[in-house]
């Protein structure tokens, strides 16, 4: 879990190009916390790992979100476990696989609106500013979550789990 | 007054013998407040938007790596990452924005991000693991602390561990050369030849510091102690 947050973090390092590609960054976090909560079936596994990341991410001064970087790793994780919990079987399926990524990365959408809501902005600007966040975020964080499946089939055929 | 400026010189007479290595240099700043300051300068450096603002935090960094003493190969190799990172973006803004707009926002964006990055840099190269732990264990559980810790200090093992990796994989075949992931087709080959056997590295190696930590019989005790490194 440590390093799939440290994979997140690196990945989002590495991502840090500032294209105005805005959820770019979806495409490894999903990638990332769905193959930590296939590899460690507990239930706050993808959490701690978004918890590792956002701490770690904070304390390198990653993102410009403050504190409420915190947020935009947390939720994403919570919404992994929640899922992971209620569809035990969903890492073996592409499809159950992208509809929980599509679920968490559009908690882009409340990232965007409480930062927006935070520096006042107009509330018919923040949700479509919102929306326009969280739709690039859950288009990329569908596109990492599909390569989960094929990952943890042969992590599994490896023994590795 | 004699006293007072005494122990000020003696306090700097100790400043200057500080020896070479950065655990010593680092062991005598308070760790929590130097994490907390260089997080602030972070944050400082993507909160200024200003040529000024950014200026003051270049000498404010330069001025923190004299204090620690990290001599001149530190710099050296910031200053080439900095240089790789500025042609990347100027070149990607200058495509978007055209030749002159474009090299003023990408020289100011990557400036800014090296000025981001630096206090990190800084932190992790300056401050031993021990210390960083007693530090994370203040505010967290020591498990989690010394996850974290672990996880730091490993960081330039796992880059070394995905660049022979990288390198076994170009050299087996795999298309994942700069020039062939332009080519969407060949993303599955950096999933499956680098990201797959990278997972599985580090899960190698999370087994061996679960071992060594066990060895070191981690967890016997609930207060976690430090050793006070070198």
């Amino acid at each position: 879990m440590g390093f799939c947050a440290v994979f997140i973090l690196l990945s989002r390092a590495a991502l840090r190009l500032h294209l105005g590609i805005s959820g770019h960054v979806m495409f490894s976090m999903m990638f990332f916390l769905l193959i930590a909560r296939g590899c460690v079936p507990r239930f706050f596994a993808a959490t701690i790992t978004g918890l590792f990341a956002g701490v770690a991410a904070m304390a390198l001064g990653m993102g410009k979100g403050g504190p409420l970087l915190l947020i935009k790793f947390v939720l994403p994780a919570l919404v992994v476990d929640i899922c992971a919990m209620t569809l035990p079987f969903m890492f073996q399926s592409y499809l159950l696989c992208a509809f929980v990524a599509a679920t968490a990365a559009s908690t882009k959408f409340i990232d965007t609106y409480v930062m927006d809501r935070l520096v006042s902005m107009n509330p018919d600007i923040i949700l479509q500013h919102a929306f326009l966040e969280a739709a690039p975020a859950v288009f990329f964080g569908v596109a990492g979550s599909l390569f989960v499946p094929p990952v943890i089939r042969r992590l599994k055929s490896y023994g590795v789990i | 007054m004699r006293i007072r400026l005494r122990q000020l010189f003696g306090f700097l007479r100790r400043f200057k013998d500080w020896p070479g290595t950065e655990h010593r240099r680092a062991g005598s700043i308070a760790v929590g407040a130097k994490l907390l300051g260089l997080m602030a300068l972070s944050f400082l450096a993507f909160g200024s938007r200003t040529t000024t603002g950014l200026l003051w935090l270049t000498v404010i960094n330069l001025a923190l790596l004299l204090v620690f003493r990290y001599g001149f190969i530190f710099l050296r190799r910031e200053i080439k990452v900095f240089l790789w990172q500025t042609a990347i973006i100027v070149s990607l803004y200058m495509l978007r924005f055209g030749w002159i707009d474009g090299f003023k926002q990408g020289a100011m964006i990557s400036w800014q991000l090296s000025l981001a990055y630096m206090p990190g840099v800084i932190f992790i190269k300056t401050t031993p693991q021990p210390r960083i732990v007693e530090t994370f264990s203040a505010v967290a559980p020591y498990r989690a602390a010394f996850v974290m810790a672990t996880c730091f200090k490993f960081i330039p093992l796992i880059l070394t561990e995905i660049r022979n990796i990288y390198e076994g994989q170009v050299f087996r075949g795999a298309k994942i050369l700069r020039r062939d992931l332009l080519n969407p087709c060949n993303w599955p080959d950096l999933v499956f030849c680098l990201a797959l056997p990278v997972i599985i590295r580090s899960m190698n190696l999370a087994g061996e510091i679960t071992l060594a930590a066990k060895a070191r019989n981690f967890g016997f005790k609930k207060k976690r102690t430090c050793w006070p490194g070198i």
